[in-house]
């Protein structure tokens, strides 16, 4: 799913404002996902299920979420992956 | 902005950048917030909601839910400031000898 670059006719110049663009923003992503380790975040799931963990760390396409202490509806479970595809949103204090 | 949030691209993203949005995602479910960042990967908008104790609450909306993006305005310099520094990483010794 990642957005590929404009099309290739496009010129050099607007390649490079465009990498520059990406670039920026997810350096400030990463920095966001990194002060979120071992932060509590609580997760806002598909069909209304709310969860809440602490943070560990995403993979780099963002598909998965490693968390520990997920509370479950059916109790806790020490350590767990999260798939991306299942969240709708997370919120956590800074 | 409506549908396919996700294949705007970085040129578009940036421009809603330090601006403050409201987010619909998921079902009925709408977002406000300081727009710091979305994630050229997953197209994830990042929301920052300044407290007046000093803290900020962080939204991370993911880009696959986003059903519509609409900005309410642009930060002034103060607001902008803090969206700059809030994810700074605390300073670092230079590797200068």
């Amino acid at each position: 799913s990642i957005p590929t670059a404009a099309a290739p006719e496009a010129d050099a110049e607007q390649l490079q404002t465009e990498q520059h663009a990406r670039s920026v923003l997810r350096e400030t992503f990463l920095r966001c996902l990194l002060s979120m380790s071992n932060k509590k975040v609580r997760f806002h799931m598909h069909g209304k299920v709310k969860l809440e963990a602490t943070f560990g760390a995403s993979d780099i396409d963002i598909l998965n979420f490693q968390v520990s202490d997920l509370h479950t509806p059916i109790g806790v479970q020490k350590e767990a992956l999260i798939r991306s595809q299942d969240v709708i949103w997370f919120t956590f204090d800074k | 902005m409506q549908c396919g949030w996700p294949m705007l691209g970085p040129l578009q993203w940036i421009r809603y950048v330090n601006k403050q949005v409201t987010v619909k995602a998921g079902k009925d479910e709408v977002h406000r917030g300081w727009l710091l960042t979305v994630d050229p990967v997953s197209a994830s908008l990042v929301l920052v909601d300044f407290k007046e104790n000093g803290g900020a609450s962080v939204h991370v909306v993911m880009g696959h839910a986003v059903e519509e993006v609409q900005i309410l305005q642009e930060a002034d310099e103060e607001t902008a400031d803090r969206l700059r520094t809030s994810f700074l990483p605390p300073r670092t010794c230079g590797l200068d000898p």
